[in-house]
């Protein structure tokens, strides 16, 4: 760790071309980098290349987007009225990240690329089928949410690409997010679970669970007969229940254990069904 | 060969500057280059809130902040810069005389914290009491006698 240089890019080219560089780590909030160097998970580290200096800090609509930077950390995601007013999962889901402390260090786009199953956001993102837009050393890419990850602290990001932030369909969304952990407060998710609805001419449900499969899973049975049911009643939400209960494929591990996790699936989507009707 | 970062920013509203190493961190510097002591380093991850220190007016943990990612318009505040603060000092003797203090190892981070509450919102309830303290690990088991101590540092301020 002794010979580790640091960079704080002013622009994206300039960023993107230090990061395509073998063992050059992005640094935006560094609640989560600082600890793993700490902990000796980068051992080869060459360089940390500090990326907040870049513009990826705003919230502004764009046509029927809302476009959300990556730079933008928990706290400023939870104020936005933009984000209040059309994504209440986001909002909820980001609410429960660490603590303030956290909150107000750790960003959007640090929470998405570091991949983590149980990355809170990570769900919620899904439910409003947000897309990444990542910025490289020959142009832009667009990758739906659910494209984006391929296994646990794994994505389609590649070295000198970054994520420039998320575009969200600008449509009211109803939405919740629940998780359990350790205690209520500030405790990593051992499932977690975003919910959102909107309604296109129908009400549509969007379904995500976190922390139950080696990346965030939709589930799309209990979305469908929600969808078909058109009244939302108890026998309903046990069925889309068993659903959720039966997307999840969760491991056994510190936080908690296969059986628990594949059960709470399905209470949590209880729980965010009540809650929404 | 070490590389060295040189850094500007205001540190307890006075300018300042350090050399510091690319890993080095908000928190070891104020300790270290500045011999600001108050702010501790407990779990070293972000989980038990020793480290508060107002970053842009704003608690975060200062052990997980590079402390070469600071810049010039940077304002880092520590409980020593609140010395005379009228809200800060209300905290503090509610600290003594509730008995919110044991070891004391968590307690500038749990004044910090709190400063930040009663800054936004000069009548917390107990709830929003500990959300707000909710980053912040006691390990003598002092909660009830803090959340307490909040309580009154507040209503202190307000019949002022």
């Amino acid at each position: 760790m002794s010979s580790i240089s640091f960079f704080r890019p002013a622009n994206i080219s300039e960023a993107c071309e230090l990061l395509a560089k073998p063992n050059h780590l992005a640094v935006a909030g560094g609640t989560d980098l600082i600890v793993k160097l700490r902990n000796g998970l980068f051992p080869n580290a060459a360089a940390l290349v500090d990326i907040s200096a870049l513009p990826f800090k705003a919230i502004r609509k764009e046509g029927d987007r809302l476009l959300i930077g990556s730079g933008c950390t928990m706290s400023n995601v939870i104020a936005s009225p933009e984000v209040k007013e059309y994504f209440p999962a986001l909002v909820k889901a980001a609410s429960t990240v660490g603590a303030t402390q956290i909150r107000n260090a750790a960003t959007l786009g640090g929470n998405v690329a570091n991949a983590s199953p149980a990355g809170d956001t990570i769900p919620a993102l899904f439910s409003l089928e947000a897309e990444v837009l990542i910025v490289g050393q020959t142009g832009k890419r667009k990758v739906a949410i659910d494209e984006f990850f391929t296994g646990p602290g794994r994505s389609v990001l590649k070295a000198g690409e970054l994520i420039e932030g998320f575009a969200l369909p600008l449509r009211k969304t109803a939405g919740e997010f629940f998780k359990l952990g350790e205690r209520r407060a500030h405790a990593i998710s051992k499932i977690n679970l975003a919910l959102s609805v909107f309604n296109d001419g129908q009400k549509r449900y969007r379904i995500a669970i976190g922390s139950a499969a080696p990346t965030v899973l939709r589930c799309k049975g209990a979305e469908e007969l929600l969808e078909k049911a058109g009244e939302i009643n108890e026998a309903i939400i046990e069925k889309a229940a068993e659903f959720a209960c039966e997307t999840a494929k969760p491991i056994s591990d510190v936080r908690s254990s296969k059986s628990y996790r594949k059960q709470m699936a399905g209470v949590l989507l209880k729980r965010a069904l009540k809650a929404i009707i | 060969m070490e590389n060295l970062v040189k850094v500007t920013f205001s540190l307890n509203g006075r300018q300042v500057e350090a050399e510091v190493l690319p890993t080095m961190t908000v928190l070891e510097m104020i300790r270290r280059n500045f011999r600001l002591t108050a702010a501790k380093e407990g779990c070293g991850k972000g989980e038990c809130g020793a480290c508060t220190v107002l970053l842009n007016g704003e608690p975060v943990n200062s052990c997980l902040k590079l402390a070469a990612s600071l810049t010039a318009s940077d304002q880092v505040v520590t409980v020593e810069g609140l010395e005379k603060d009228a809200t800060m000092q209300a905290i503090q003797s509610a600290f003594v005389s509730e008995g919110a203090v044991q070891c004391g190892f968590c307690i500038p981070g749990m004044t910090m914290t709190s400063y930040k509450l009663l800054q936004s919102n000069p009548n917390p309830d107990e709830h929003q009491i500990k959300q707000a303290l909710s980053g912040n690990i006691c390990r003598c088991t002092g909660y009830r006698k803090i959340e307490a101590a909040v309580k009154k540092a507040s209503e202190t301020r307000r019949n002022k």
